[in-house]
């Protein structure tokens, strides 16, 4: 698949994710939803990885299968070569201190009748690090790490009396106490205004920087991604469509969704003409894909009928680290 | 005559803690046809001067002073009956989230022509629906859709159906406050040109309302920076993006991820914005400005030419430009 | 970096956060009439409580259940000596009042207390456990919901004789959780889906963890509402047991005062002694009904935010 670049940190193989519909009523039933077809990543030791999508992109479902929020239907997970599919009990808390999450709402992620010292704290007092004392001075850090400073005075702090982006702050410094290896970051900034969103972006950056923390940036905005990230997977209807450097997948993007993205997308403080790409089909094509085929088959431009529709088309490389899956290459 | 004139438009609401100032002293200029765009993170009062316009605060919200003119008329002076004849018919707004406005249980193109029918009972249902049609093939929206509910439609569908809404009865400004936040990118750049499009035709006026500066440099003309319930920075989109004169459009400029251009670090604004309710006696965005001065703290900032056209709020905009 | 250095000093209440929150509650509290009503009832009441001890003090004649004025021997109006007069032993009404009282919060509370608590804890595994623990328990609490309590209770005096106070506390907490745990269970079920829970779950909690740290602070609140309207119901089964001639024998309560009333014939001729408990029975049991309203009140969520954003 795809070539060796220093110690894959987080591979997942073939990963499928299919919601199963409820049971049967009143005869009728529920299409069972695939979230997820046959992805394949690899995240490699200090990077931060984007993926890009979306909304029912499948984007989250991958996070929340990573950390084990949500059960596998098929595929393999490996955290530094060891397969984490499907860990219980004690192997999963020992995994669980490696690998944190950060949610995308920090009003909702954060329990109301905690103070921040209780959140942050619980991660330590769970995988028993550390007296009382020493967890108190690891909070400490952690605080002042995502830039909450002087850390005493949120210590007592309840989430209704910070503002989002100290939320945020809050949930980070929870994510990061544990000194995890790696940290999926799912949508932190889309409920944040931009200033205090890049407030939030420098401080993932930080993480990296200072923590070598390995890092997965789940985004709906290219832009955005574009900043923070050094690869960058697009994902597109719970497949993967393109992945490559951020620079790659924004100026010289190959795969036709991506350049509908890219088209979409307002130009802001663009210098010189906007070249469109023009690959999405204004009328939908009528076809029922279920398993098979490209997803983006039914709103592409450029599909050739007798193969994309019926073919499922695999990542393949097509420079140094570019991989599309597309046949109108 | 301009289409919309606002002149020193302040809006507080009552909280326990006092009065919230959530808008004050906005003034400005719209011109027939032409697009103005709202900037401003949350809590900037910028839909609170949409509902403003619309005489369609919460009850908690008062126009302390100012005048709002439309097509020379005082909308403030008006009666609730006459306010309501201007709303939707002259006035339409296109809500954030609009979409989940649908009413569930009720075909989406019955709902577009009843909105025409209350503002207009004379149109009859028949004829109404007819014109719902044409509505439809406006916004982009397939005719034979007309008889489907709204679980029914996609959110881009949903959305456009609330600007067929909007269009029923031809209204010479629209209002849109974050009409396409909760969209796709892709979807979202569909109903923007419609937006667009629709406005060319019919010479509509429209206010744009949006945290997203790179939507609004895309939509329209004219920009006005928000921050703290005052407008920072007024002018045509060229000179406001290309020469920001106030710090604070600035700072969220550098603190913007963009898709093009040179990539450069992100700059957030430190600091967290003012107490509404007792602001800071001189600029609201000393405390976070990176370029301030001692007298910013004191001094009532004033408006500042820059060009004919564009102005910013700032001290040391008065300072620089003697 | 953004380091925010404001310089916001800890505020002492801030380190206190139960003190903080009551006194938020308080506020809110405090704007109610009726939830001030009730107050200053059920302060009245426990005064009463109270009070109770003083007379077997004074004289061992006022003793509520066994001191008789050798004086009397039937029923008597008020008097100096009986402020409220004397029942047709001889027994002073007004101490049999105040220890009426005494018995009304003991029963009231700790039945309330014990019902909350099994509810609370049935209700939150319950939600949490969902599946087959969920269907289990939810049908229990159905059967038990649809049985009349106090006829049960009835059938269970007859077969086992006279019970006593405590058994009759016991058997209102038995009968009466499954309220309580059905809305317990709808809250935790809303509260597992919430990301917090997530994120404690990615951190490594155990589901013990999860319940007794995540969950619990969330619902008793709500459980605590529950309390007082629990404490209403509980009083009245005690006192129809009472009156109907189920209750604990050896305690004076309101319910067996009037019960005393009634089967020693003085129904309609002695007003001094059948009003007051009659009276009490009612006001204690529309205070706590006052005080949950306005608890309601302090813990609903939007007049909460309201109060969060000033």
């Amino acid at each position: 698949m795809m070539e060796n670049r220093g110690n894959a940190i987080i591979e997942i193989q073939n990963v499928s994710k299919v919601y199963r519909s409820r049971g049967a009523l009143f005869g009728l039933r529920a299409k069972d939803v695939v979230a997820l077809r046959q992805v394949s990543l690899k995240i490699y030791k200090g990077e931060i990885f984007g993926l890009v999508g979306e909304s029912g992109s499948g984007k989250t479902t991958v996070g929340r299968l990573i950390v084990g929020l949500e059960e596998i239907t098929s595929g393999d997970i490996f955290l530094d070569q060891e397969n984490v599919t499907g860990l219980k009990g004690k192997a999963m808390k020992a995994f669980r201190r490696k690998v944190q999450m950060i949610f995308q709402d920090p009003y909702q992620s954060l329990n109301p009748q905690r103070s921040v010292l209780d959140t942050v704290t619980e991660p330590l007092a769970i995988h028993r690090i550390g007296r009382s004392s020493d967890r108190k001075e690891m909070v400490h850090k952690a605080l002042k790490a995502v830039g909450l400073s002087p850390p005493e005075i949120f210590f007592y702090r309840y989430p209704h009396r910070l503002s989002g982006g100290q939320r945020q702050r809050v949930a980070i410094a929870r994510a990061m106490v544990l000194n995890p290896e790696f940290v999926i970051a799912d949508e932190p900034t889309s409920m944040l205004d931009a200033s205090i969103s890049a407030q939030i972006f420098n401080i993932l950056l930080k993480m990296r920087g200072t923590f070598d923390v390995t890092q997965m940036f789940i985004t709906h905005s290219l832009a955005a991604a574009r900043y923070l990230c050094d690869r960058v997977a697009v994902i597109y209807r719970g497949k993967v469509m393109e992945v490559g450097s951020g620079e790659t997948i924004i100026h010289n993007p190959k795969h036709p969704y991506t350049q509908a993205l890219i088209d979409a997308l307002p130009k802001f403080r663009s210098s010189g003409a906007i070249q469109r790409y023009g690959t999405l089909l204004t009328e939908e094509r009528q076809v029922d894909l279920e398993q098979v085929g490209c997803p983006f088959y039914p709103r592409c431009a450029v599909a050739d009928e007798t193969r994309c529709g019926r073919e499922t088309p695999e990542l393949i490389l097509l420079d140094e680290g570019h991989y599309v899956a597309c046949f109108q290459l | 005559m301009a289409l919309l004139e606002v002149e020193d438009l302040c809006i507080d609401y009552k909280t326990k803690s006092g009065y919230l100032k959530a808008v004050d002293g906005v003034s400005f200029t719209l011109e027939k046809g032409e697009s103005l765009g709202f900037v401003g993170e949350s809590g900037c009062g910028k839909t609170t001067i949409g509902l403003g316009l619309m005489g369609m605060l919460p009850p908690n919200g008062v126009v302390r002073k100012g005048r709002i003119l439309f097509e020379g008329e005082d909308l403030l002076r008006m009666s609730a009956e006459e306010m309501r004849q201007v709303r939707w018919r002259k006035i339409a707004m296109i809500f954030q989230a609009a979409m989940n406005a649908l009413n569930p249980v009720q075909r989406v193109g019955e709902q577009v022509a009843e909105a025409m029918l209350v503002h207009n009972p004379s149109l009859g249902k028949h004829k109404a629906l007819k014109a719902v049609e044409e509505l439809f093939e406006l916004v982009g929206l397939q005719t034979d859709r007309i008889r489907d509910y709204p679980h029914q439609y996609s959110g881009g569908m949903k959305q456009r159906a609330i600007i067929a809404m909007a269009l029923a009865c031809r209204p010479a400004l629209i209002i849109a406050d974050e009409p396409t936040t909760a969209l796709d990118v892709i979807v979202q750049d569909q109903i923007l040109a419609e937006i667009r499009a629709l406005q060319k035709e019919f010479n509509i006026g429209i206010i744009f309302i949006s945290h997203d500066i790179s939507i609004v440099a895309d939509m329209c003309h004219d920009i006005g920076i928000m921050y703290a319930g005052q407008l920072v920075e007024y002018g045509p989109r060229e000179d406001v993006f290309d020469s920001p004169a106030h710090p604070y459009t600035r700072a969220l400029l550098s603190s913007f991820p963009t898709l093009t251009g040179k990539k450069t670090d992100l700059v957030p604004i430190a600091g967290e914005t003012p107490d509404l309710v007792h602001p800071p006696k001189g600029c609201r965005f000393y405390d976070r400005c990176p370029e301030q001065i001692p007298l910013c703290r004191e001094k009532v900032s004033q408006w500042v030419a820059l060009s004919p056209r564009h102005k910013a709020l700032c001290c040391r905009c008065e300072m620089d430009g003697r | 970096m953004a380091e925010e250095t404001t310089g916001v000093e800890i505020k002492g209440l801030e380190r206190y956060p139960l003190l903080n929150a009551f006194l938020g509650g308080w506020s809110i509290f405090k704007q109610s009439l009726l939830g001030k009503i009730g107050l200053i009832l059920l302060i009245m009441f426990a005064l009463m409580a109270l009070c109770s001890y003083i007379p077997p003090m004074v004289d061992p004649m006022y003793n509520p259940m066994t001191g008789v004025d050798p004086d009397i021997t039937d029923s008597t109006g008020p008097s100096l000596k009986h402020w409220l007069g004397t029942d047709f032993m001889g027994r002073d009404i007004l101490s049999q009042l105040l220890a009426g009282a005494r018995v009304a919060f003991m029963v009231g509370v700790s039945a309330a207390f014990m019902s909350i608590v099994l509810g609370t804890a049935i209700g939150m595994t319950a939600g949490y456990m969902g599946r087959f623990v969920d269907t289990l328990l939810m049908r229990l609490a159905d059967m038990i919901m649809v049985m009349p309590t106090l006829l049960v209770v009835l059938i269970l005096a007859a077969v086992f004789g006279q019970l006593n106070i405590w058994s009759i506390v016991l058997i209102i907490a038995l009968f009466r959780w499954p309220g309580v745990s059905r809305i317990i269970r709808g809250q935790t079920l809303s509260l597992k889906q919430r990301p917090f829970i997530e994120a404690a779950k990615v951190a490594g909690a155990s589901h013990f963890r999860i319940i007794f740290r995540h969950i619990m602070p969330n619902v008793l609140p709500l459980a605590f509402l529950f309390m007082t309207f629990r404490v209403t119901s509980a009083i009245i089964i005690e006192a129809a047991l009472a009156f109907l001639g189920f209750g604990d024998p050896g305690t004076v309560s309101w319910g067996m005062m009037l019960q005393w009333v009634w089967k020693t014939g003085h129904m309609f001729k002695a007003p001094y002694w059948l009003l007051p408990p009659g009276i009490c029975i009612s006001l204690i049991t529309l205070s706590f009904y006052m005080l949950g309203r306005a608890m309601d009140e302090v813990l609903d969520p939007r007049l909460r935010k309201e109060d969060q954003t000033d």
